[in-house]
């Protein structure tokens, strides 16, 4: 292979294996044993990296794949009849995109990239397919859907009665746990969804967000600089996400 | 603890009236006793240093604060409105007076006890929703830099909401500043009468606010209505009220519309033809009487309602109601401190009323003087006369003979010839009497403003 630029991450790509993957112990192949991940691996479409603001899919086109996030992140956003954008979620590394558009067999939203973005496609017809052979691929599979819908719910519960500063302590206590589970650090992030994605996602204006995050500065909660994110109180937090209702 | 029934002889309208007393007092507007003196009894004459002397006095008695903050701005111009306010579109038209605004809380605060408990704010206008969210906010700050704003439950934090350019983003904000109370003001439902008046404000936009204010929890939410509006019969306001009590608000208020063009020039656009005639006017607040009570709402008194559970008609059960400038309150007595071109205070013994044109509101504080422009220091008569007259409006009956620990022996006796002004009011069924003890009668209670007039010292 030439050592050009584009070889170079072809090589890369080429490279990238379930087997070597960092986030294989929190991804899809989690259950399985060492030789059927190269079963799973073998069905795995890797892609060039996505870049800022790229589309992974459009709303509404036909459901092919979903998708294992592999570096970087992404939102999806459902554009209403009235024509307003809301955005429905946002995906981090070793989560699962486009599980939603199993039944109807095409994408409810359209999900694009917030930064560069590297994400491995599984076909979905393979995967099923697999997933009869592996009953512990189908278990992760299970899984993996059960917990979007228990974060589906939550996220109904706090749209429908918390309060500004709730919504916003949830999110934060979110993007925590999920930064711990792939193993960084809880209290210390980068966010790269801007304060207007996260608005529009805790339903909230963007000068609400701005100044709730001024208020927990003061608080002693976070310290915010540009997306630069340390949780300094997580149990103030925590606790915080938790309260039901206003004062 | 359960409240006490609150009315046994709940009204049902005043079809049996035969006074023209009701009638003309529903077609006019009085004073409906904010304060006492009156604003029309302030003087000119009222200094910078009787406001210093007012707010040492308040200081001194360490009662709780009451902040009302006036925003004259309206986006829309409705042809009804006789508040004090600006029609404009730019919300940068609001920064030079929230700079204003600003300025006035720094002279004020170098007078006031930093350690004061704000129970209550309120923002009127004019349409407070007119300002931008970050506008908001920062007012907000600057109150609670000045003043020190509370985080109690208890505080009563309200806001005058306009539906048409309020959304669900705007509540959720206001929840975040404090807020606690929502007052929409919805005037009427009825689309002819929303033409008439230049307010096009489909239903819709007020029932999804109150849907979000209920998820949010909000604590009160208060629907103003009016009655008297151009266009408007007892049957489209009575469809009105049907879909607004379905809306469950905790308090209600329905005033009358005062048609006075000479005065406002946006009701010019209204022609007098338009207007329900005064036997009409009538019959619209008695059918809108009769649907509210059978819908559970007590009428607190003048065009105030609330559900039985509320805390305003719960207070009233127990006497502990209160009225200040900024109306009714469940909340105990405080001083009322007004912040804003036109703004009324009540502070110690006086009361005092900001300058009430733009003009010289600002060329005023642009000069470092507080913006007062009449005032009164009460004697310990209209002390007396002030605390007769808040009583009456918020407990609905007053004993003369009971004023003696508080105000001397001689009080009651004082009052006296008021009692013989109370005669034909007696006689047409608004008040009872037995010796010293008035009684407000259910048919009473929208007029009580007009009885309370008896102990006006400036009435005629």
């Amino acid at each position: 292979m030439p050592d050009t630029a584009i070889g170079r991450r072809r090589s890369l790509l080429n490279e990238t294996r379930c087997q070597t993957c960092s986030l294989s112990s929190l991804c899809l192949p989690l259950a399985l044993e060492v030789e059927d991940i190269s079963q799973f691996d073998a069905i795995i479409r890797r892609r060039a990296p996505l870049k800022k603001g790229e589309s992974l899919f459009r709303q509404d086109s036909p459901f092919t794949s979903v998708f294992a996030v592999r570096s970087g992140s992404l939102k999806q956003v459902t554009t209403e009849g009235s024509g307003d954008d809301q955005l429905t979620n946002f995906f981090l590394p070793s989560e699962l995109v486009g599980l939603d558009g199993i039944d109807e067999e095409r994408y409810p939203g359209r999900v694009v990239a917030l930064e560069t973005t590297t994400v491995c496609e599984i076909p979905f017809d393979r995967l099923d397919a697999l997933s009869e052979t592996l009953p512990e691929l189908r278990g992760q599979l299970y899984r993996s859907m059960s917990k979007e819908l228990r974060d589906d719910r939550r996220m109904m519960r706090l749209l429908s009665r918390k309060t500004a500063d709730q919504r916003l302590a949830s999110f934060f206590a979110g993007l925590s746990e999920r930064f711990r589970r792939r193993g960084y650090s809880p209290y210390s992030f980068r966010l790269s969804m801007s304060r207007a994605d996260i608005g529009n996602y805790l339903g909230l204006a963007v000068e609400t967000v701005s100044r709730i995050l001024g208020r927990f500065q003061t608080q002693g909660l976070v310290a915010v600089s540009g997306r630069e994110v340390n949780i300094l109180d997580l149990d103030a937090l925590l606790e915080l996400a938790e309260e039901e209702g206003a004062h | 603890m359960s409240a006490p029934a609150v009315i046994d002889d709940r009204p049902r309208g005043s079809g049996g009236m035969d006074s023209g007393d009701l009638l003309r007092r529903l077609g006019t507007a009085g004073p409906r006793y904010l304060s006492y003196p009156t604003t029309e009894q302030l003087t000119a004459d009222f200094s910078e240093s009787d406001a210093a002397a007012a707010l040492a006095q308040s200081n001194l008695s360490g009662c709780d604060l009451a902040l009302y903050v006036h925003v004259p701005f309206c986006r829309h111009s409705c042809h009804h409105c006789a508040c004090l306010r600006v029609t404009s579109t730019d919300t940068r038209h609001a920064e030079p007076y929230l700079s204003r605004l600003d300025r006035e809380m720094v002279l004020t605060s170098r007078h006031l006890n930093a350690t004061r408990e704000i129970t209550q704010l309120h923002w009127g206008g004019g349409t407070p929703t007119f300002l931008t969210l970050n506008q908001m906010g920062d007012l907000i700050d600057r109150l609670d830099a000045r003043f020190g704003l509370s985080g109690s439950r208890q505080r009563d934090y309200s806001i005058k909401v306009d539906p048409r350019d309020t959304d669900v983003f705007t509540l959720r904000h206001l929840q975040a500043l404090g807020f606690n109370r929502l007052n929409l003001a919805v005037l009427d439902l009825d689309s002819h009468v929303q033409q008439a008046i230049n307010r096009h404000q489909p239903r819709v936009l007020t029932e999804q606010l109150v849907d979000e204010a209920h998820r949010l929890g909000f604590r009160s939410l208060g629907l103003e209505l009016m009655f008297g509006l151009p266009g408007q019969t007892p049957d489209s306001l009575a469809e009105t009220l049907t879909q607004v009590i379905a809306m469950a608000p905790a308090r209600l208020s329905l005033a009358p519309y005062a048609h006075r063009p000479e005065r406002f020039a946006a009701q010019r656009q209204i022609r007098r033809e338009a207007l329900p005639a005064p036997e009409q006017q009538q019959a619209l607040f008695d059918r809108a009487l009769t649907l509210l009570v059978e819908a559970g709402y007590v009428h607190i008194g003048l065009y105030d309602f609330a559900r039985a559970d509320d805390s305003l008609a719960i207070a009233q059960a127990r006497g502990t109601l209160t009225r200040g400038p900024g109306g009714y309150s469940a909340l105990p007595p405080c001083d009322a401190l007004g912040l804003g071109v036109g703004a009324l205070s009540r502070l110690g013994d006086s009361v005092s009323q900001n300058a009430s044109t733009l003009a010289d509101y600002e060329a005023t504080l642009d000069a470092g003087r507080l913006p007062l422009a009449r005032g009164r220091r009460l004697t310990a008569e209209a002390r007396l006369r002030a605390h007769v007259i808040e009583r009456l409006m918020c407990d609905m009956r007053l004993d003369l003979g009971a004023l003696g620990p508080a105000f001397g022996l001689e009080a009651g006796r004082q009052l006296l010839p008021a009692l013989a002004r109370l005669h034909s009011a007696e006689r047409d069924g608004l008040v009872t009497r037995h010796a010293q003890q008035l009684t407000v009668t259910p048919l009473g209670r929208v007029v009580v403003d007009r009885l309370a007039a008896a102990f006006d010292a400036h009435a005629a």
